[in-house]
């Protein structure tokens, strides 16, 4: 018994470092957007981690340990919400065995908390509808006015948890306010041409992008969230897309594209595949290249639409 | 209150006359209608989709496990656990909730067949401080990877004849309580002990009261890259057996584990593509020696799809009792969603016996609260 246990406890010993100590405060975050988001709220005062990679599907996230890891150091959590982590976050936070980020504790933030939720499920939903999030659609972040209250809820957290340097986040609030307003209007003028436009996206990914720059999404390639579509419902939607004229299907680059290629054949449409998070490609390096490379791409796209 | 506002502000919106108001007037106007809007969705929004005493219930979940087999011997023989027919496998209903601003309680209940109902699990967790949980009442012992697995979230339909030698269908399913640590390190690194109540009638169940089993399980995670993991554990328990001691042997049992687990999952098709290569060795070791090893692949080919094999050996070396076991499995998966799959598994037994083909088909299905699955 004794040998087992000594053998034991020099396994243990073996793996145990040390952690060290940072005058930062930790910030994790679920997706690379918030992190963006809380690294141009916070500026050096803060170090952000973001779990999900931008080019990984937040839907399908394994629970890996390692993030429990991230975790457990962090004073600060912030994720999407609605029920956009549900399959995996409720692990992690357990896993991370660490007070301060439980639910109701300081440093817990639903980002999602002051947004008006598109999508909401009113009446009665269950899972015949495919994965559907009954709290409203989690992409809000593809509204780029969206990410200025993300902002406003990240500096509130921020300065809770740290009074002290309130003052630097609200000066970094307010920068990142006033630019993020200004590249929203060069935005704004950039899609201003195709204001109606017919589109069609493979998952209910770009509601609030498209409602937000006036393009009307007619169809999902996906007849019902996360389940892969019918023929029956591939031949329905190509016969409204032909009727429509819609030439364009919008996709994230983290979904396959077989199906949308498969419609887009069949109806002479253009698979625009985009990142859907920051770091979904290289160009898309924070908050603001995201939208800088989506409206880029859509504009290439759609100005040569006959 | 804030619809009141609302209104007010639309109708002297709507009886001005046109011309007293400026455009930026209008603009301010639009803003503060819409920033209340905004104000009361949330609460909206919280009430429509569930209801907020609803809430507080407990998550349940439900599985249902439906198997058919073949097996080409012993059709006449009811002590086997495969023999050609159907049955229901097992059908397990899970629940649980933050007890209060502490505890946080799973109880899961199953039905094996149709008849008799077991608690399976039943426990609750909880912070002693920073890093250290505890964990007290009845629940899958954390020895090697596959033993902490329910049967609805088994690799494979069946056990490996390595863990069903050992520890019998239902696993090492202990009553106990004990502590887990998260180690300061860079990767993650966990360490566990627990008292258990050594009742596992194949290698504990000691005489007395107080024969408890002591286990120990340390298990590391490293990130290799983005795309894979590697997990590394050992685990250990210690307990008294109901053999009667002799002056030379004890009645103590020492089961020692391993278990290596590699998963790789290609950045950005994570929904598309899995390749999981787990492998874990066993030992008992009492009057009579027990030992086996499994390694099994998993692959997921396409969104709904899994090709997997497996190996699993399981040997009594010495001593009157000797057995040498090989069992062989292929298995294909369709799963259209998270709550629902069919599997196809097929398996060859070589044993002292008669070699056994077993062919088993199973439905798998899960209703209910969204199942959050360990890693």
């Amino acid at each position: 018994m004794r040998k087992y246990v000594s053998i034991y406890a020099i396994w243990t010993l073996l793996f145990v470092g040390t952690a060290s100590v940072e005058a930062e405060m930790n910030v994790v975050t679920t997706t690379s957007d918030l992190a963006s988001i809380a690294k141009e709220i916070g500026g050096s005062l803060i170090k952000v981690k973001a779990l999900v990679k931008g080019y990984q599907d937040p839907h399908y996230i394994q629970p890996k340990p390692s993030y429990m890891v991230k975790m457990n150091r962090a004073d600060l959590l912030i994720y999407q919400g609605l029920e956009l982590e549900i399959g995996w976050l409720s692990v992690l936070i357990d896993g991370a065995r660490n007070p301060n980020i439980r639910l109701g504790q300081r440093g817990h933030l639903d980002a999602s908390k002051n947004i008006s939720k598109l999508e909401v499920a009113g009446g009665k939903v269950d899972r015949s509808m495919g994965d559907i999030h009954p709290y409203g659609n989690p992409h809000y972040h593809l509204n780029p006015e969206n990410g200025l209250i993300i902002a406003k809820s990240i500096y509130d957290k921020l300065s809770e948890l740290d009074a002290g340097n309130s003052h630097l986040y609200k000066s970094n609030l307010s920068r990142f306010q006033e630019k993020l307003k200004e590249k929203i209007s060069a935005w704004k003028n950039r899609m201003n041409a195709y204001r109606g436009t017919q589109i069609v996206s493979y998952h209910k990914l770009w509601s609030y992008f498209a409602r937000y720059f006036n393009l009307v999404v007619v169809d999902t390639v996906e007849a019902k969230p996360g389940i892969p579509p019918s023929t029956k419902h591939l031949s329905k939607l190509t016969a409204l897309m032909n009727r429509h004229k819609v030439k364009v299907i919008l996709q994230a680059n983290f979904y396959e594209s077989t199906f949308a290629n498969l419609v887009a054949e069949k109806t002479g449409s253009i698979v625009v595949r985009l990142p859907a998070f920051v770091g979904g490609t290289s160009d898309a390096k924070d908050y603001f290249s995201l939208f800088d490379t989506i409206i880029e791409e859509l504009h290439k796209v759609l100005q040569t639409k006959p | 209150m804030k619809s009141i506002t609302l209104y007010i502000l639309l109708i002297s919106f709507l009886f001005n006359p046109v011309g007293a108001w400026s455009a930026s007037q209008y603009e301010e106007l639009e803003e503060r209608i819409r920033l209340l809007e905004k104000e009361q969705i949330p609460s909206q929004s919280s009430s429509t989709a569930t209801g907020i005493s609803r809430s507080f219930n407990p998550a349940i979940s439900l599985n249902g496990l439906f198997l058919g087999t073949y097996n080409d011997e012993g059709n006449y023989d009811s002590t086997k656990g495969v023999r050609t027919g159907i049955k229901v496998q097992e059908v397990e209903m899970r629940l649980a909730a933050n007890i209060d601003h502490w505890l946080r309680g799973d109880i899961t209940l199953a039905i094996e067949g149709t008849s008799t109902i077991e608690v399976e699990e039943a426990f609750v967790e909880g912070l002693v401080f920073s890093n250290l949980s505890f964990k007290v009442g009845k629940f899958l012992s954390p020895f090697g990877k596959h033993n902490q697995l329910h049967s609805h979230a088994f690799p494979f339909i069946d056990l490996p004849v390595v863990n069903e030698e050992i520890f019998g269908e239902e696993g090492l399913n202990e009553i106990g309580f004990g502590v887990s640590y998260l180690l300061p390190t860079e990767w993650f690194s966990e360490f566990t002990f627990q008292l258990l109540k050594g009742s596992n009638t194949t290698q504990f169940n000691g005489p007395a009261g107080s024969d408890f089993a002591y286990l120990m399980r340390q298990n590391n995670l490293w990130e290799l890259n983005d795309e894979t993991t590697m997990e590394l554990g050992s685990s250990y328990v210690h307990g008294k057996n109901s053999q009667p001691p002799t002056s030379v042997i004890k009645n103590k049992t020492n089961l020692v584990g391993g278990d290596l687990t590699f998963k790789w999952q290609p950045a950005g098709r994570e929904a598309y593509k899995t390749l999981i290569w787990q492998t874990e060795f066993m030992g008992s070791f009492r009057k009579q020696t027990q030992e086996g090893w499994y390694t099994l692949l998993q692959n997921q080919f396409a969104k709904q799809w899994w090709v997997q094999g497996r190996y699993s050996g399981y040997t009594i070396p010495h001593g009157p009792n000797r057995i040498d076991k090989n069992q062989w499995s292929a298995l294909l998966a369709w799963v259209p969603s998270e709550f629902s799959s069919i599997r196809l598994q097929y398996n060859h037994l070589n044993q002292a016996a008669a070699d056994e083909n077993q062919v088993l088909l199973q439905l798998n299905f899960s209703m209910g609260s969204h199942p959050a699955h360990k890693y």
